[in-house]
């Protein structure tokens, strides 16, 4: 019953939200299209860093691999075919690394994920310098801005509606397991890496499709655009801000500091990057649960907190 | 015969310290077997390798005359091992009846849905958890953290269950709980390895008892003949134990 009525809700808002560029100029719909797309990245990232608490840098590798797939097939290939492209492209990356690091613990696969994003940057520069003679790409798509967020608009859809499923399926209750301690669930039966991989593969397969569905608006690009690792850390704490483990804590906290964000980088271009590290330390110390837990917590004063993680690696 | 768990020339060494030295013993079919010894004499280690949270550095575990050794810890839980941990591994974000859930849900059998929670309940009933299931599992006392363990262990439905020291730290009432809990699952037909200190809890539940010191085995047998042992009271007077 009550799902009913949050399903007829968020059907409401969808369409809401599908006509509302109609009423808007460039500059608007502009502001949707960063929006939406930040929305998808921050949920996605939320999919597999949410539960396990393996907190990923790789965005902006995924989110690269996108964008660049669709700026050397797009002369190629019809258009789905490029973005099917891309999403193989992105989940053949996932595999590989998934299967390679996410035996790491901790810091260690933070550090993993973002050498990751600047190895392929590199790897990407170095092909283009030295293979094709180019550096930057041209992208001529047929797509006006309404075109890319009617497109982010659905990739929205799926991805919380995927979450949504997965959170009631026994993968999800696989998953949070795995982020409480990867030992205990192991010895329930757990294929704890089974389970880590396919979150992961399936995540960066949805941030491989936002960097595919986003490029047209770039119109060039090139690896230092595609792969700035700014878009990493807005993913991170846009998702921590609102609640990683949450269905809509992301999103909540992705629309506000996008537009935050694009204030801040129109009226202090220079002081951005202080601001966005300050942002970060303090999400990190003020708001480790995300703002949504924080509420629920004024609500339940009472509630005591989990206690602290036991070693979550060491055998028993 | 073969018999249910069949552990032969077993061998742990963390880095120069070899914690468990050519250990062989089995456990049969529905028999409950105490493995004793002195702390740090290598029992939670012999565990962690049964249940694959430990590799063996050398040496054969079977279950059922299937080797298990050298599996992945989900592998061995779904050929039917369960265990508790020395120190309570609850799941934090979970509720009670979510931490039973898991084993359920990635177990031998695989409940889901419906099913899967009135199964939970009915675990957290038998271990004196019932009606709880929706509780924060931070809210819990040590001992029904404890409990919730032993019910999360024994909703996988396994064959041989691995209790490291389970009962530790229970008040006199409670102990006569549990020890008439792991006789009711000993009646159901279920295999126990019980490691423990309490002599009554093993007087009152193994027929055979294993003891090690140092890594190895001091004695085996009868649970009355190896208590009165001169080599065990040794071992435990000189670690300070009575
Ligand atoms: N993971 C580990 N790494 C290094 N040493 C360990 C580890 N686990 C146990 N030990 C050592 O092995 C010995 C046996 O420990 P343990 O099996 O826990 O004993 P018991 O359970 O009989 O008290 C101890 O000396 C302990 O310090
Ligand atoms: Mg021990």
């Amino acid at each position: 019953m009550n799902t009913t009525v949050a399903f007829i809700l968020a059907a409401a808002a969808l369409a809401g939200l599908a006509i509302a560029p109609l009423f808007l100029n460039a500059y608007g719909i502009g502001l949707l299209v960063g929006m939406t797309g930040y929305v998808v990245l921050a949920s996605a990232w939320a999919m597999f860093s949410g539960p396990t608490r393996y907190v990923s840098l790789a965005t902006v590798a995924f989110f690269g691999i996108g964008a660049y797939t669709v700026a050397v097939l797009s002369e190629t290939l019809p258009y789905p075919l490029v973005l099917l492209c891309a999403c193989a492209i992105g989940l053949t990356v996932a595999l590989i690394v998934g299967l390679s690091t996410l035996r790491l613990a901790g810091i260690y696969f933070v550090i993993f994920t973002f050498g990751l994003a600047e190895l392929i940057r590199q790897l990407v520069t170095w092909y283009e310098v030295n293979v094709t003679g180019t550096l930057g790409r041209y992208i001529f798509l047929p797509f006006e801005g309404i075109h890319i967020y009617w497109q982010l608009l659905a990739l929205a859809a799926a991805t919380l509606l995927l979450s949504w499923w997965i959170n009631r399926s026994r993968l999800g209750l696989a998953l949070r397991a795995v982020g409480d301690d990867e030992v205990v669930a192991a010895h329930a039966g757990i294929n704890v890496s089974r389970a880590k991989l396919m979150l992961f593969a399936l995540s960066a397969t949805i941030i491989t499709l936002v960097g595919a569905i986003q490029a047209p608006r770039w119109v060039y690009v090139e690896p230092a655009i595609v792969f700035n690792p700014t878009i990493s850390f807005l993913t991170l704490i846009m998702a921590l801000l609102g609640g990683a483990t949450r269905l809509w804590g992301p999103a909540l906290g992705a629309i506000p500091l996008f537009l935050l964000f694009e204030w801040l980088s129109a009226n202090f271009p220079n002081y951005f990057s202080i601001i966005l590290g300050v942002f970060f330390i303090g999400i990190v110390f003020f708001l480790p649960q995300g703002v949504l837990a924080k509420i629920e917590g004024l609500r339940r004063p009472a509630r005591k907190a989990p206690p602290e993680n036991k070693e979550r690696s060491g055998a028993a | 015969m073969s018999s249910h768990l069949q552990i032969t020339h077993l061998r742990k060494r963390f880095g120069g310290l070899v914690a468990v030295k050519d250990v062989s013993f089995d456990v049969a079919d529905g028999e409950v077997v105490g493995l004793l010894g002195p702390n740090g004499s290598g029992k939670t280690t012999v565990l962690n390798m049964i249940s694959g949270a430990l590799l063996p550095t050398a040496g054969e575990i079977t279950l059922r005359g299937v080797r298990i050794s050298r599996l992945r810890p989900d592998r061995i839980a779904r050929h039917g091992v369960a265990r508790t941990f020395q120190l309570v591994r609850p799941l934090p974000s979970l509720t009670v009846a979510e931490n039973v859930l898991v084993s359920l849900a990635f177990g031998r059998f695989k409940h889901w849905g419906p099913d899967a929670r009135d199964l939970a309940e009915e675990k957290l009933a038998f271990v004196g958890l019932g009606g709880r299931g929706g509780e924060n599992v931070a809210n819990l006392t040590y001992i029904d953290q404890k409990r919730m363990e032993l019910a999360r262990a024994l909703a996988s439905e396994p064959a041989l269950l691995l209790l490291d020291e389970w009962l530790a730290g229970l008040t006199p009432s409670e102990l006569q709980i549990g020890i008439d809990l792991v006789r009711r699952l000993q009646s159901a037909g279920m295999s126990v390895l019980l490691v423990e200190h309490i002599m009554d809890a093993v007087r009152a539940l193994c027929a055979r008892c294993v003891v090690m010191n140092a890594g190895e085995i001091i004695a085996h047998g009868p649970t009355e003949t190896v208590l009165k042992d001169p080599g065990v009271v040794a071992a435990y007077l000189g670690d300070g134990h009575a």
